[in-house]
C-alpha cells in the first residue's frame, strides 16, 4: 500500500503538470466563419495520437475476442443476479463517492449517499439489493477525476490507458487515487487477498460492458474514425459528469439549422 | 406594462408545455415506426432498413446536420461535391440510428419528460429505455420548422450523435486535407460496410 507522503507528492506533481497543461486543453481554436451554426467545438488535446491509437487498436481487439463476449454471456445471466452484482459492486464504491462529494462540498448528496451505504449495507444484504433507492436515496457517482476538475485541474491531454481504455491525465491520476485509496482494497491487501483486487475489476468492467453492448456496437460498426468516435464520447460523458448536469441540460449543443430540409 | 408582461408571462407558460407535448406525440409516432418495423418478422433485412431509412430521413433534418458535420470543409467544397456528400451523409445517419435503435428494440420505452427550449426553439424530450438490469435516458431534440418537426440531435448517456459525428469528420477530413471529396470516398466505402452487417 502506498503511504500517504508518497501519495502526496505524485498529487502534487501531477497537479501541477495539469495546471501548466489546462491553457493549452481547453483553447477553443474554432472561429465563427468556420462553421455555419451557432456551436464552437472545444479542440480535444490529443498530442500523443499515434500513441494512444496504437494502444486503441490493441484495447478494440481485446474488447472484441474477450470483454464483448464475456459481457454478452453475462448479459444471459438471470436480472435479479446481473441486478445483485451491479448493487453489490456500487455499493462498494459508496465510501470513495462520499469522500468525493465531501471534497466537492456536496454536503447534502454525501450524506444522502452515506444514508444508501448504511441502508443497503444492512436491509439490502451487503449491498445486494438496493433498498435505498425504493426509499428515495438516489444513487450518485463522484469520482476523484470529477474532484480535480472541481478543484481547477485541467483535463491534461487525452491518453488511451491499455485496457482501461479512454481517459486523460487528470482522469488517470483520479483512478490511480481511486485504487489507491479504496478501503475494501486496502482491507483485501492487508489480509494477503490482494488477488480480490483484480477481480473485482475484471467483474466491474464485465458489468458496465454488458451495459453498452448494443451503443457499442452501433458505433464501432458505423464510424468513419472509430477513434475519435469514443475520444469525443469520453469528452462529452465527463463533461456531463462533471458538471452534474442531465443530458438535456448540456450546454452549448448544436443548433442545427433546419431550413434546408 | 406590467400588466402586458404578467399576460405575456401568462402566455409563454402555458404555451411551451403544450409545444413540447405536440413535439412529444409527433416523436412517439416516429419511434414507433421504427422499432415496429424491427418486431415485423414478415418483412425482410432489405426492406425493414429501406422503411427504416425513409422514416430518418423524412423526420431528421439530414441536411443541416451534415452541413455541421463538415465543419470548415463545407464551405471551400464544389455544390456537386456537397450534393454528393449531403446524400451519402444521410445514408450513414440512417445506418447508425437503424443500428442504434435496433438494439431498443426488444425494449420497453416511454417518453418521460418533454422540455421546450423557448430561447433556442428547441424541444427536449426524454426517452427512458426500459430492461431487466436498468434504464437508459435518450433524449431527442426537435425543431419545428414550416409547421413540421425535425430531429436535431439524439443524446445517449450524454454523448451527442452529433457532437460525436462532427469530431469524428472533422478527425478524418484532418487526414485527408479538409477535402470534402476524399472524404466522400470513404464515406461510401463505410456505408456499404455498415450496411452489410445491418442486412445480414
Amino acid at each position: 500500500m502506498i503511504n500517504i507522503k508518497s501519495l502526496l507528492i505524485i498529487f502534487f506533481i501531477v497537479f501541477a503538470n495539469f495546471s501548466a497543461l489546462s491553457d493549452d486543453s481547453d483553447k477553443v481554436t474554432t472561429t465563427s466563419s468556420d462553421f455555419e451554426t451557432t456551436y464552437n467545438e472545444d479542440e480535444i488535446f490529443d498530442p500523443i495520437e499515434p500513441i494512444n491509437r496504437v494502444i486503441f487498436g490493441f484495447n478494440n481487439i481485446a474488447d472484441k475476442i474477450i470483454l464483448e463476449p464475456a459481457a454478452k454471456g453475462y448479459r444471459k445471466l438471470p436480472s435479479p443476479i446481473q441486478s445483485g452484482i451491479n448493487n453489490f459492486l456500487s455499493n462498494l464504491r459508496a465510501p470513495l463517492v462520499i469522500v468525493n462529494q465531501l471534497l466537492q462540498g456536496q454536503g447534502k448528496n454525501a450524506a444522502e449517499t452515506t444514508g444508501r451505504f448504511v441502508v443497503n449495507t444492512t436491509a439490502g444484504v451487503l449491498g445486494l439489493v438496493d433498498v435505498a433507492d425504493k426509499i428515495g436515496l438516489e444513487e450518485k457517482e463522484e469520482d476523484y477525476g470529477q474532484t480535480l476538475a472541481i478543484w481547477g485541474v485541467g483535463d491534461g491531454f487525452y491518453v488511451v490507458l491499455p485496457i482501461f481504455g479512454p481517459s486523460n491525465l487528470r482522469d488517470s491520476a483520479g483512478l490511480f487515487l481511486t485504487y489507491a485509496t479504496d478501503p475494501f482494497n486496502a482491507y483485501a491487501v492487508s489480509e494477503d487477498e490482494g488477488w480480490i483486487v483484480p477481480i473485482r475489476t475484471t467483474i466491474n468492467a464485465l458489468d458496465r460492458r454488458s451495459k453498452i453492448i448494443d451503443e457499442v456496437n452501433a458505433l464501432r460498426n458505423n464510424s468513419v474514425d472509430y477513434y475519435a468516435a469514443v475520444r469525443s464520447s469520453y469528452y462529452q460523458n465527463r463533461k456531463a459528469a462533471i458538471l452534474n448536469i442531465d443530458d438535456s441540460e448540456l450546454t452549448p449543443l448544436p443548433l442545427i439549422s433546419v431550413e434546408f430540409e | 406594462m406590467n400588466f402586458l408582461y404578467k399576460i405575456l408571462l401568462i402566455f409563454l407558460l402555458n404555451t411551451t408545455p403544450l409545444l413540447a407535448d405536440e413535439a412529444s406525440d409527433w416523436l412517439k409516432k416516429k419511434i414507433d415506426t421504427i422499432l415496429d418495423a424491427y418486431k415485423d418478422t414478415s418483412i425482410s433485412k432489405v426492406d425493414r432498413f429501406n422503411l427504416i431509412e425513409d422514416s430518418i430521413n423524412n423526420n431528421f433534418a439530414g441536411t443541416g446536420i451534415s452541413k455541421f458535420v463538415a465543419g470548415k470543409s463545407w464551405s471551400s467544397a464544389s455544390k456537386e461535391v456537397k450534393k454528393e456528400y449531403v446524400k451519402l451523409f444521410k445514408k450513414h445517419l440512417a445506418l447508425n440510428i437503424a443500428s442504434l435503435m435496433q438494439g431498443y428494440s426488444d425494449q420497453e420505452y416511454e417518453l418521460v419528460n418533454a422540455k421546450y427550449d423557448e430561447k433556442n426553439k428547441v424541444s427536449m424530450i426524454d426517452m427512458k429505455i426500459h430492461n431487466d438490469t436498468g434504464n437508459l435516458l435518450v433524449t431527442w431534440r426537435v425543431k419545428k420548422s414550416k409547421d413540421r418537426y425535425f430531429v436535431i440531435d439524439l443524446i445517449v448517456a450524454d454523448i451527442s450523435l452529433v457532437v460525436t459525428k462532427r469530431s469524428e469528420f472533422n478527425s478524418m477530413l484532418k487526414k485527408v486535407d479538409q477535402k470534402l471529396s476524399e472524404l466522400n470516398d470513404i464515406l461510401r466505402s463505410q456505408n456499404e460496410s455498415s450496411y452489410s452487417i445491418i442486412i445480414n
